[in-house]
């Protein structure tokens, strides 16, 4: 029966995952997709920034994740996740479980991030080579749902900063760390579910189908 | 977590799990932090008490146009923080409640702090005026944190005081409308009377002087130097007393028949001070100084009472010139008239009813000096005292008589025989009190009564055995008689009583701690469950006594603290601020009692006036159902400061 599963699954995970991560994955496969059909304020959407070593997920690092949840109204303080692969300095079981960790904390609930091509190719790219997993969770991006949803402020696909300008959410000397661009793309996000409402698109399926059809509309015409 | 409990190896993936949440948490605390520390009151705020609102606090958008929360979302779940936008607050209702129908806040303030601590609905609808963010705190982390942090409960405890103020103002605002006056009594000096008074140098020859107050049409004049220092006052009555009937030549100085040293108000003093120097000083102008005593203005009584049927000065000549009770009972009425005509304009409760007490008091001086025509006790020290509420010059409109007499016997006179007289007397002044309108005293607290009309040495054994014996009648008394005041006679016979008095509890630390348990039987109203208990009178279901259940918590605090610490007023808010200071009380926590006290004593006076019918005793019965929302808090609110002080007291004199 595991075995069909793995098969199904394409491939199951490398040779060299120890056992309990092999375990949780296994787990985590076997475990229920939150419903989509929810509205918005039921459900708990997944707000998730990365840092990697450059732009490219081919080639580049990712050095860690920095992830909190929208649901019920509010960015909530506890149910956050941080990461930083950076100082465990390659060393393998340890990277294996940390992602594992990540798995069980996002628990298949959707994503919302800016760039889904590059927070997504980084996210793809270690859980194939680490846990032989085909890492597909449902995005919501950020980048092309903005323009469509505030067309009144800008309408086409710019960096975040300028949106955080345009909000009054710049302004901040330096560089942000993940945590703090984290917050702010919750915060955009929560402005975001108000006009997406007004849209008549008011439930987590319908937003990532939104975003789909907006990517793809942008790209192809 | 559920994988965590599925095998046993799981747990090492579930544990880090909970590591790295850890860390977003963390991480997103210091987020939250970092804006908490541009942000008073949370900049004074402790480390550990920041991090505890920020692990608590989520962050939540409110475009414009939302409501954030209001009277029908049911009791406030959050403390709200303003990180960025704009928020309107809105009296809910068609009544104002508190002094603004409308305020704007911004990022960094809070609401609603008085809801949140009250676990009530908010009574304001808060509206997101601009797309603003808040941070949210949830009601039971407010308040372990308000219990936690002394800075943030101090903010907390001075935003509620403030309610307090607002509410006490906004009372007076509904007792102005009610009133033809709408003047307030709380407004500068500057802006009240003549700006441009006419005035001449002492050097001015009368002639001169008579020919200005001609051509301006003016019936008095102030004599002031080249600096504009005033010097004295010139009026009608100066001009028949001093210069035609004196036979004074016109070409004299208008200094020599000038009244001296006129009666002066700096600009920021009140309309409010300037009327209680008339009536304590019986005079019809205050000149108004800027701060180098420089005259800048004249006030005159007209100008206060302009349009008041009863003028202040009327009342206090009628009081001055009657000439027997029948004229007084008149004044009495006029000092109730004219003490509703300051509640409606807005003079505060502690103000109010010291000066009830003043004009009381010039009315019942006088009683007693009427009837020393018919007693004479020439050559004999003795002194009228007043006792109870009209000793700690806390009078409503509704005091019946609390007085007894004190007296100095000469050598070799019959004690006896000189009490007799003294009963006589006191027999007449209490009956003629009575018909002034200060019924007599149902417990017969009355200088007629030969328990209460002693001799000095009398009075101080009396007080000893009290002391020496705290019985439940001692302790009783001593709340009556130790609150004593000299009103007529020889002042320093009551002092004497004082120093004694003092010198015994000083002595008698058991005594005191009697007091204490003795305060300590009566609790504020406030229910577990519902707000108020309002079956504690079996007689009056539904009510509660604001005296017995509220400000005499107070005032019997107040008495045992400042017998404790020496203080020799009798007044209350007195004797907390002075006892405060000597035991080393927070300011902030003692005004924050204060005004607790002065809510309840306000609230009792707008209960006897709009509820009192004229010629029946008001009482301090009300039903907290007929209080407005904010009404309803304030008052729990005072209750709470009732009780906080009682907690004090229990403790410092060790009562279980």
């Amino acid at each position: 029966m595991l075995g069909l599963k793995k098969f199904l699954f394409r491939g199951g995970a490398p040779s060299g995952l120890s056992e309990d991560v092999r375990a949780s994955l296994d787990a985590w496969r076997g475990s229920p997709a939150p419903a989509l059909e929810d509205l918005h304020f039921h459900t708990r959407y997944l707000v998730i920034d990365i840092v990697s070593s450059g732009l490219d997920p081919e080639k580049d690092q990712l050095l860690g994740i920095a992830a909190g949840s929208v649901w019920q109204g509010a960015i909530q303080p506890d149910d956050t996740f941080y990461v930083d692969f950076s100082t465990l300095d390659g060393e393998g079981a340890a990277v294996d479980r940390q992602l594992m960790a990540f798995l069980l904390f996002a628990a298949k609930a959707p994503m919302v991030t800016y760039h889904v091509p590059y927070v997504g190719g980084f996210l793809q790219r270690a859980y194939k080579e680490r846990l032989g997993l085909d890492f597909q969770p449902q995005w919501v991006d950020m980048a092309w749902l903005m323009p469509s949803m505030f067309e009144d402020k800008g309408h086409t696909v710019m960096p975040l900063d300028q949106w955080l300008e345009i909000f009054g959410m710049g302004g901040g000397e330096g560089r942000r760390d993940a945590m703090a661009n984290t917050l702010l793309l919750g915060r955009l996000f929560q402005m975001l579910l108000v006009r997406a409402v007004g849209k008549q698109i008011d439930t987590a399926a319908r937003l990532v189908d939104e975003s789909r059809a907006s990517s793809f509309l942008r790209r192809t015409h | 977590m559920s994988t965590q409990q599925q095998t046993g190896q799981e747990m090492v993936v579930g544990q880090v799990e909970m590591t790295l949440r850890e860390q977003g948490r963390t991480r997103m605390a210091g987020n939250t932090i970092a804006f908490l520390r541009n942000h008073a009151p949370f900049n004074k705020m402790q480390p550990d008490a920041l991090q505890r609102f920020a692990e608590k606090a989520q962050i939540a958008f409110y475009p414009a146009g939302s409501e954030i929360i209001g009277p029908d979302a049911g009791n406030v779940r959050y403390f709200y923080l303003i990180e960025s936008g704009k928020v309107q607050a809105r009296q809910a209702g068609e009544v104002t409640v508190t002094e603004y129908s409308i305020l704007s806040l911004g990022a960094g303030e809070g609401f609603p702090i008085g809801a949140v601590t009250a676990g009530r609905p908010s009574t304001n609808v808060y509206l997101a005026v601009e797309d603003s963010f808040c941070y949210q705190l949830p009601a039971e982390d407010f308040l372990a944190l308000v219990a936690s942090s002394p800075e943030f409960n101090l903010f907390c405890t001075q935003y509620i005081a403030s309610l307090l103020d607002q509410s006490r103002r906004q009372l007076q605002l509904q007792f102005a409308q009610r009133a033809s006056e709408q003047q307030t009594l709380n407004s500068p000096l500057a802006g009240i009377g003549s700006r441009s008074p006419i005035t001449v140098t002492p050097d001015t020859p009368l002639r001169a002087a008579l020919e200005t107050m001609s051509q301006a049409g003016v019936g008095s004049l102030v004599v002031a130097g080249e600096d504009r220092k005033a010097v004295g006052v010139f009026t009608r009555t100066d001009l028949l007393d001093r210069v035609v009937l004196a036979e004074l030549p016109l070409s004299t100085p208008v200094g020599e028949a000038m009244t001296p040293s006129p009666f002066m108000l700096e600009e920021h003093a009140t309309a409010y001070d300037a009327m209680f120097a008339m009536a304590t000083h019986g005079i019809r102008h205050v000149l108004v100084t800027d701060a180098e005593g420089r005259l800048t203005g004249v006030v005159s009584e007209r100008d206060l009472f302009s349009l008041q049927r009863v003028g202040l000065r009327q009342i206090r000549q009628a009081i001055d010139g009657a000439h027997n009770v029948e004229a007084l009972q008149q004044a009495a009425a006029d000092v109730r008239q004219l003490a509703f005509n300051m509640l409606a304009q807005g003079v505060g409760s502690e103000q109010l009813t010291q000066f009830i007490s003043a004009l009381n008091d010039a009315l019942t001086r006088h009683v007693i000096q009427l009837n020393l025509e018919k007693h004479a006790f020439d050559g004999i020290d003795w002194a009228w005292l007043a006792f109870g509420s009209e000793g700690r010059d806390e009078q409503t409109f509704s005091t019946d008589q609390d007085n007894g007499i004190v007296f100095q016997p000469p050598e070799g006179a019959s004690v006896d025989a000189l009490k007799q007289r003294f009963l006589a007397y006191a027999l007449d002044v209490n009956k003629d009190l009575d018909r002034c309108g200060f019924p007599l005293c149902k417990g017969n607290i009355m200088a007629s009564n030969p328990q209460w009309c002693l001799t000095l040495d009398e009075w101080k054994e009396q007080f000893g055995s009290w002391i020496r014996q705290p019985h439940p009648d001692a302790l009783l008394n001593a709340t009556i008689f130790f609150d004593f005041r000299p009103l007529f006679g020889k002042a320093e016979l009551a002092e004497a009583m004082r120093r004694h008095l003092l010198a015994l509890t000083a002595s008698n630390p058991m005594f005191l701690r009697a007091m204490a348990k003795n305060a300590l039987d009566v609790e504020p109203p406030l229910g577990k469950i519902r707000d108020f208990l309002t079956d504690l009178e079996p007689d009056h279901p539904g009510k509660i006594d604001l005296k017995k259940y509220g400000s005499r918590i107070f005032v019997d605090v107040a008495r045992i603290y400042a017998m404790a610490s020496g203080v020799h007023n009798t007044n209350s808010i007195q004797r907390l601020r002075l006892a405060a200071q000597r035991l080393n009380i927070r300011a902030d926590e003692i005004n924050a009692v204060l005004e607790g006290l002065n809510f309840i004593q306000l609230l009792r006076l707008q209960h006897q006036y709009l509820e009192g019918e004229p010629g029946k005793q008001g009482d301090n019965l009300i039903d907290p159902e007929t209080l407005n929302e904010l009404d309803r808090r304030i008052l729990k609110e005072s209750f709470r400061q009732a009780r906080k002080i009682q907690t004090r007291l229990k403790l410092d004199y060790q009562v279980n």
